[in-house]
């Protein structure tokens, strides 16, 4: 009843899960880092098991190997130990947040899994080498405006991150 | 007993439902933490959620549309995530600790 | 990969197998370096253990064993002893993606099918996409040793090291696209066929098309694996030891192990990229296999032969790489942080660029 794909599926979601609530309630930011690479590895082996892997190994490169070994470096810099006040005050606030967001992601399940169930759906079987050659044809041709687009704007934040980080204050600073 | 063949036999249905639960949990993340990397962190968990909801779908609907719109997502996410460091470094600066209650009310 | 249970035994003792091969290989390096730099210092290195010094690095992991185990005070423990562990990862798993010499056609007997046994841990088909990934992996263990070991110099220590890694990890990245052009695959299997034969009666090997490329790579991969002259975040005298400087002991070894395996891994891809891989220059892998068929009776023991000559060919390449790191180690005196990050992004990035641009342009006009 169960295939070798169930079996995996459930286990990488079950990791995925237990990351992702690792990175929301640890008390130190650093352990929050380390559970965050764990989902993104874990992620990236579900892209796996859908057959993009092109995209799994960016996910890996980008964002496991750049995005959060910048958040690691930024948070060793601080060097933030335990916090103080690491989650909000207030419990019926608290409540209140957590059980609006249960309710949103109740209905999102419900629905998706509806929609998911009705809708029409091939599982067209993509190979690795087919993957990447057709993301290429497609984003050079199709989604060019957006590529170049997408360049520049990389470029903007390179030198915004740079000028930011050299700033005197603005307007109202004290010299 | 209920129906069991409903978690056997996994299809679109069951990635759009850990995608959205991931997301919720993201949610959860930037409301109940006070610590503004935290909040960041969780921010780029929910952008993985709905990454992993666009691949499952491209894959299930057969289009390479859904890569494409990943690997635009992922660029932005880097580079947001680049500009808000730099930002909170800046505020490091200021204040001497990341915690949002310092600046919750929008002063000088 | 395929599904049934035979395959995956086979896959597991692959794997195993080559991760027993990157622990075994150390010592072979370690007394190559010891020797060797002593050689260029004009000096001897250690040759009283065994025969030339051959199981010094015997004692030397018998007495790494022994010595006491210890965290410091104020370390947070499950980072400081997950560090070293982590390190041997992105090491291991990029060493079994590698083609190491031609596949063994095994022949049918009794009922059993014939067999393609690859001389490969498992076949990435996007091969060198999936080694940059797990390569960029290797920052965090700097990055876990360095934040748990709860000593100034190794967070800074740290920090340089995977700011360094990370900056020569694009124009690594760049330099090989370089070749994916040229190749038109991200399959290290294929790139190695694409390069048999003979141009102008040279081998058709990578280095024809890629010369800078080739520079580029090969500096970057030093720099990947803080090594002399990029190894600022190691230097004593400077920072101690960096970000290894609370380690000791057998968690210390399993940090060399990471270091040499990612020279090995450098080495494999250098190899393969720009150095024609397993193929011996002159010669393809179908002549040497018809030469044994005439001389065995089986085709499996033919084809068995041909995949070890064509492995003794890559080993020795790729041992040749192995002495030019230890070589240029003690040759070249080290650099200083900011002239490394300058040279890594106002130098080296743009020239991998414009070896990106001038292959891209040559690609059009001669193929398109």
């Amino acid at each position: 009843m169960f295939s070798s794909y169930d079996i995996v599926f459930y286990l990488l979601a079950l990791f995925a899960l237990f990351s992702a609530f690792g990175v929301v309630t640890s008390a130190s930011p650093i352990y929050s880092a380390f559970f965050l690479v764990l989902a993104m590895m874990d992620i990236a082996c579900l892209f796996v098991m859908l057959g993009a892997f092109f995209i799994a190994g960016v996910q890996l490169i980008v964002y496991a190997g750049a995005v959060v070994v910048l958040f690691v470096m930024v948070l060793m810099l601080f060097n933030l130990h335990q916090e103080t006040e690491a989650f909000s005050r207030g419990t019926i606030s608290g409540m209140a947040k957590l059980g609006v967001t249960g309710l949103l992601c109740g209905i999102l399940a419900t629905t998706l899994f509806h929609f998911a169930s009705t809708a029409k759906t091939i599982a067209a079987e993509i190979g690795p080498e087919e993957s990447t050659e057709k993301l290429a044809k497609l984003l050079f041709s199709d989604y060019l405006f957006g590529f170049e687009a997408i360049s520049i704007l990389i470029l903007v934040v390179a030198v915004g991150a740079v000028a930011l980080s050299q700033l005197k204050g603005g307007t109202h600073a004290k010299s | 007993m209920p129906n069991l063949s409903v978690i056997a036999n996994v299809g679109l249905g069951h990635y759009l439902v850990l995608a959205a639960i991931i997301f919720c949990i993201g949610i959860i993340g930037v409301l109940l933490r006070k610590n503004i990397i935290v909040m960041m962190m969780s921010i780029e968990l929910m952008l993985n959620a709905v990454n992993l909801t666009f691949v499952s779908l491209s894959h299930f609907m057969g289009s390479a549309a859904g890569q494409i719109a990943v690997f635009f997502i992922m660029t932005i996410a880097a580079a947001e995530a680049a500009v808000g460091l730099a930002l909170v470094v800046l505020i490091f600066k200021k204040y001497g600790e990341v915690n949002i209650k310092i600046f919750e009310r929008l002063k000088g | 990969m395929g599904g049934d249970a035979f395959e995956v035994t086979v896959n597991l003792v692959k794997m195993a197998v080559i991760f027993l091969m990157m622990v075994q290989m150390v010592p072979i390096l370690v007394w190559a370096e010891r020797r060797g730099s002593a050689f260029i210092q004009n000096r001897f290195g250690p040759n009283r253990v065994g025969p030339l010094g051959l199981t010094q690095l015997l004692a030397d992991a018998v007495k790494f064993i022994m010595k006491e185990e210890f965290v410091p005070g104020k370390a947070t423990a499950l980072l400081f002893y997950a560090a070293p562990v982590v390190a041997l990862i992105p090491a291991a798993l990029s060493l079994a993606a590698i083609p190491y010499s031609v596949p063994v056609h095994v022949e049918a007997f009794g009922e059993y099918g014939p067999y393609v046994f690859n001389i490969q841990g498992y076949e990435a088909g996007l091969g060198i996409l999936f080694i940059l990934s797990v390569s960029s992996l290797g920052a965090y263990s700097i990055l876990m040793a360095g934040y748990g070991s709860a000593n100034k110099y190794s967070l800074m220590g740290a920090l340089r090291a995977s700011a360094q890694m990370v900056s020569y990890e694009l124009a690594l990245s760049l330099s090989v696209i370089g070749v994916v052009l040229i190749y038109g695959t991200l399959n290290l299997s294929e790139i190695i066929k694409l390069q048999e034969g003979v141009k102008f009666g040279l081998p058709n090997w990578g280095i024809l098309y890629q010369p800078l490329g080739f520079v580029l790579f090969f500096s970057c991969a030093f720099a990947e694996c803080n090594r002399l002259p990029f190894d600022l975040s190691e230097a004593e005298g400077e920072l101690v030891a960096g970000f290894h400087t609370e380690y000791g002991g057998f968690k210390m070894l399993l940090f060399f192990m990471g270091e040499y395996g990612h020279m090995m891994v450098a080495s494999c891809l250098a190899t393969i990229f720009y150095f024609g891989g397993y193929n011996i220059p002159y010669c393809t892998p179908t002549e040497v296999l018809q030469i044994l068929e005439t001389k065995f009776a089986s085709s499996t023991v033919a084809s068995l032969l041909t995949s070890l000559v064509f492995l003794i060919s890559f080993l020795i390449k790729v041992g040749f790489f192995l002495w030019l790191f230890i070589w240029v180690r003690w040759t070249l005196p080290r650099f200083r942080y900011d002239q490394l990050m300058n040279l890594g992004w106002k130098k080296m990035l743009p020239w991998s660029l414009f070896n990106l641009i001038l292959t891209a342009a040559a690609m059009l006009i001669l193929k398109g």
